[in-house]
């Protein structure tokens, strides 16, 4: 409850700081963002999880773009406009990769954004968010404006478990606490009030225990939302991942590593077989494998995953530790003898 | 060099002379309405223009550092401190030598990671290796050998940098070749203890380590996690709070050639300590000096007034702390103090470590009864310094050092404050003859108490208060007596307490703090243990609960200093008698609390029970001692004998107690004997 507390009084903090830096510019974008934003409320309100987000106004007719998540597991989804008009939502379609979302609301006339007007942004760019964090806007309370910086424009680290979510695309990263309870489906835009992207949840990083505070530009999302709004969209699923038929192993290169004692065994060369791969090339005893290819192999078990994606005949690429040095070896298993098929 | 303000400015006049413009030409056109839109217009084009300006600068900044910043990988090390959970993930660090010496946040390396992999800007990886660290200031100086001359950045000067100037703090940790970046103001200048500069841009492991530069691109202070509160872990908890520290570049350039050369870096000790309680307010007066500590080897002495401290005027307490707070072990610093009306100029070398201090002890305890012509002595412990100095039970000590002494508590902490083996000068009245002895003191003693001891009350003086004062009749307001519950705001715990029925205001009486073992206890059973310990040894029992019957939280500390504070406001208390008592985890608990109030516990009674956490410093102004109670094997060598060595290290008097083979609670002989340690604990 501490941290709840702690973010809910930055968040006050950040928004007065807003107001007070922000000048005609600011004044004048917050004005014409505001309309096209808007309170989306659905499933939750159990064990933590917040039945509250956001969401922004892409047509004139009452398309919302918004988060894909729990709250829209429901039939009954409402909509507040930011004059305080509530509307009951049709969920028309959603992308689970890109965890978007379409609503429609029966109105008319309303002030929206074009997402074929939505520009790019990088690293420096000044930028407001809106959105109803902690559901701090009722009725027609207008959503909670934030202003910060972009900080980074990255891809989420692909690895498994670093980031609880399917998207692994490119992503804002944002020097400001947006990413908090009903910010998700929040309206990301530049101090001149062109749409940059859409505010994501809430997502721990596990390779450094923060909280990321992102936004998904529109760019990525666009394809998706208009045929979702043509009613022509299929969902996609990601390649599966090509899991090789014989995979690589350590013993095929003729590595022993170290005993796996630890959650995170630094992988040291305990023994090379000797006349294999890895001998040939000139692998001691001790090396610490620091690399597989380009990425990183923190522990014996990362090694491993890594090579399991490799096919035994493909060349891999290994980076060792040796006193100061780092050594690059190439080794290519021959392959088990019994297995070499396919003589004449 | 000039940076910050001046570029500011510069900024900001730029922005304002562009409208003007617009209207120049507004005016020409000569109509009213076009001048209004105009202007608005202008407003609008120069505030997009502003903030234009202001995001290129922002981006100029970082690419300017952008070539120094470097990304570090670590392989192996520990994956949690002192309750962290370390992350595995790429962390920051900045180049400051072209020989490839890199500064980071010693957060990046308290795992102590197997092998550090640093990678440049472009991609290449070198294998690096930790030179020293800076433990200060948490920093640590990598070494790569890139085989090439690496690019450096340019320093923002301390002396020009202005709270509210533009902050950009710069980290590299996010998948792909960009820093990252986020902007913010300077908050603060001369922040934890004047090593570090804050500001609100969002500081994390995100960029712990990376630069925070000025609008020009020049490196203000490196990131890094900090606060006042020691530990390694201190300050993470700050994250993206709106507070970030980082340690002036300049700092670290002064410290730079003793951290190439491998030298880690200590805070500097002075080993000397200001009479007062908030310092911010008390003056400049030594209070204590301990042996052999640079303060006392410059020549510093108890009730000088300091001054002069490396070459700034010091006026009070505090800015003792932050001068010596932001220099190193084996720093010089010259000192000014004024005795007797003159000044004398020396200078001290700080030290990383102080010898533990240790309380000097005379071997007596003092009758409780405000004597007038000084303390009595109620009990000279055999073989004491006091026993060998003739001294003996009913002699009244009348001065130390020629200074009269009036009162018990004056005594303790004016004798402590001598370390063992110094020679002090007691004036001593027995009957109407009155001499002055020679007494070298020696060291609290660690041994059980004897079977009997002496009334602490002279048998006169305690009915003539009963008779004049009378139970109950003293009106302080809340003043109840017996058995009671007592109710702590904002606590939710049940507390019970027993107050001696026939309590006597005239009296001071200790305080007992029971800490029960997990799943609580029953008041019927510990009242009547306690019942007849409290009157005979004049001791308040206070019993919470924990509020989860199971174990105690670490915040119900709290609860225990509001009980204290609680107990102290109601009835007379004696200082020398506030001790925590506990059981099992109830003991574990008894040290945390003592260990972190040191002001008003001075005494931790565990059985079964092994300290949690470091053995404190011991103090000159607030003694404390242990007793251990536990079985034969756990005392020899099991964990608690570990931490009654590291005590006894620290100087801290450990007596122990052994319970043979069980693994019990103390039974009605012990516990009359722990009740006889308690009543000890005001010897001199």
């Amino acid at each position: 409850m501490k941290t709840l507390l702690h973010r809910i009084v930055l968040i006050l903090t950040v928004i007065l700081i807003a107001a007070a830096a922000g000048g005609a510019p600011v004044v004048a974008t917050v004005d014409q963002v505001q309309p096209k934003v808007v309170k989306v409320y659905g499933a939750g309100g159990v064990q933590g999880m917040a039945n509250y987000q956001s969401g922004i106004v892409i047509s004139a007719t009452g398309h919302v773009l918004t988060t894909f998540s729990h709250v829209l597991d429901t039939d009954y989804i409402d909509v507040v406009l930011s004059d305080g008009r509530k509307f009951s939502a049709k969920l028309l379609g959603a992308d689970p990769r890109l965890e978007v979302a379409v609503l429609k609301i029966d109105a008319t006339g309303l002030p929206w954004f074009d997402l074929a007007k939505a520009t790019d942004a990088e690293a420096g760019t000044r930028i407001l968010c809106f959105s109803n964090i902690f559901s701090v806007a009722m009725g027609d309370e207008q959503a909670s404006v934030q202003r910060g910086t972009v900080a980074v424009r990255t891809r989420l680290e692909a690895r498994r478990g670093v980031f609880e979510t399917p998207y692994r695309g490119p992503v804002y990263v944002l020097d400001v606490t947006t990413n908090n309870p009903g910010a998700a489906g929040g309206a990301l835009v530049s101090f001149r009030g062109e749409l940059l992207g859409v505010l994501g949840k809430e997502l721990r990083n596990s390779l450094n225990n923060t909280w990321l505070n992102y936004a998904v530009p529109i760019s990525e999302l666009r394809e998706s939302v208009e045929e979702i709004l043509a009613g022509k969209f299929v969902a996609r699923r990601d390649a599966p991942e090509k899991k090789p038929e014989r995979p690589l192993n350590l013993a095929a290169l003729g590595i022993v590593l170290v005993p796996d004692m630890l959650e995170r065994t630094p992988p040291y060369v305990d023994r090379v077989q000797p006349a294999s791969v890895a001998a040939k090339a000139g692998m001691q005893p001790d090396d610490l494998i620091l690399l597989c290819g380009d990425r990183l192999t923190q522990s014996c078990k990362a090694l491993q995953a890594e090579l399991q994606g490799l096919d035994y005949e493909d060349p891999v690429k290994l980076t060792v530790l040796r006193g100061q040095q780092l050594i690059e070896f190439t080794l290519q298993s021959v392959g088990p003898a019994t297995s070499k098929k396919g003589q004449p | 060099m000039n940076a910050g303000r001046g570029d500011q400015s510069h900024l900001v006049r730029t922005l304002r002379e562009r409208p003007a413009h617009g209207c120049c030409r507004t005016l020409v056109c000569g109509l009213a309405m076009g001048i209004i839109a105009c202007l608005a217009a202008a407003r609008q084009a120069a505030a997009d223009d502003t903030a234009a300006e202001e995001q290129a600068a922002f981006a100029a900044a970082v690419a300017r550092v952008a070539p120094s910043v470097v990304q570090i990988e670590t392989v192996g090390g520990k994956e949690q401190v002192e309750g962290v959970l370390l992350g595995t993930g790429p962390t920051t660090g900045l180049i400051v030598d072209s020989d490839g010496y890199i500064i980071s946040s010693a957060f990046n390396f308290i795992g102590k990671p197997a092998s550090i992999v640093v990678r440049l800007p472009g991609g290449t990886r070198k294998a690096a290796r930790l030179v020293a660290t800076d433990h200060a200031r948490m920093l640590v100086l990598l070494k790569i050998d890139a085989g090439r001359p690496l690019p450096t950045c340019a320093i923002a000067a301390r002396a020009g940098m202005h709270v509210g100037q533009w902050a950009i703090a710069v980290g590299r940790t996010f998948q792909g070749d960009r820093p990252n970046m986020a902007v913010g103001v300077l908050s603060a200048l001369d922040r934890v203890w004047g090593r570090a500069i804050q500001t609100d841009a969002a500081v994390s492991p995100n960029n712990y380590g990376g630069p925070l530069v000025d609008i020009h691109g020049r490196v203000m202070g490196v990131l890094a996690p900090l606060s006042p509160q020691a530990g390694e872990v201190a300050g993470v908890d700050l994250y993206d709070s709106g507070i970030g520290f980082a340690v002036p570049a300049e700092d670290i350039q002064r410290v730079l050639p003793r951290l190439k050369k491998g030298e880690d870096l200590q805070p500097g000790l002075a080993g000397m300590s200001i009479k007062g309680a908030n310092q911010f307010t008390a003056p400049p007066i030594v209070a204590a000096c301990r042996t052999n500590s640079p303060a006392a080897v410059a020549g510093i002495k108890v009730g000088d007034r300091i001054v002069e401290l490396g070459g700034r005027a010091i006026t009070r307490a505090i800015q003792i702390r932050d001068e010596f707070g932001r220099r190193y072990s084996g720093d010089k610093v010259s000192i000014t103090v004024v005795r007797d009306n003159k000044e004398t100029r020396s200078e001290l070398q700080l030290v990383a470590t102080l010898e533990p201090f240790q309380h000097g002890f005379l071997g007596v305890l003092p009758m409780r009864g405000d004597a007038e012509k000084g303390v009595a002595v109620r009990y000279v412990y055999p073989k004491s310094p006091a026993a060998a100095a003739g001294i003996v039970a009913d002699d009244i000590l009348t001065s130390l050092g020629g200074e009269p002494v009036r009162e018990r508590g004056e005594l303790i902490q004016a004798i402590g404050m001598f370390e063992p083996g110094s020679e002090v000068e007691l004036g001593v009245l027995r009957g109407d003859a009155r001499r002055t002895v020679k007494v070298t003191l020696g060291t609290i003693p660690e041994e059980l108490p004897p079977d009997e001891l002496p009334a602490a009350w002279q048998q006169s003086q305690a009915s003539a208060t009963k008779t004049t004062q009378g139970r109950g009749q003293a009106g302080t307001p809340g003043q109840q007596f017996g058995a009671m519950r007592l109710k702590i705001a904002e606590y939710d715990n049940k507390v019970w307490a027993y107050v001696p029925a026939g309590y006597d205001p005239a009296r001071a009486y200790g305080v007992v703090v029971w800490l029960h073992a997990p799943g609580g206890y029953d008041w019927k059973e510990l009242l009547a243990r306690w019942q007849p310990l409290c009157d005979r040894h004049d001791l308040i029992l206070v019993a919470p609960k924990s509020s989860e019957a199971a174990r105690w939280m670490p915040e119900e500390a709290g609860l225990v200093d509001r009980l204290l504070m609680h107990v102290g406001a109601t009835y007379h208390i004696d200082p020398a008698r506030v001790v925590v008592h506990g059981y099992e985890g109830g003991g574990a608990m008894a040290f945390l609390t003592a260990f972190r109030n040191r002001q008003m516990i001075r005494a931790v009674a565990a059985v079964q029970a092994t300290p949690v956490g470091a053995a404190p410093e011991n103090d000159p102004l607030h003694r404390l001692a242990v007793y251990l109670a536990a079985g034969d094997k756990t005392l020899a060598d099991g964990p608690i004998g570990k931490a009654a060595a590291a005590m006894r290290r620290m100087k801290i008097p450990v007596t122990t107690k052994s319970l043979g083979q069980g693994t019990r609670y103390l039974n009605a002989d012990e516990l009359s004997q722990l009740a006889r340690w308690i009543d000890m604990l005001d010897r001199i």
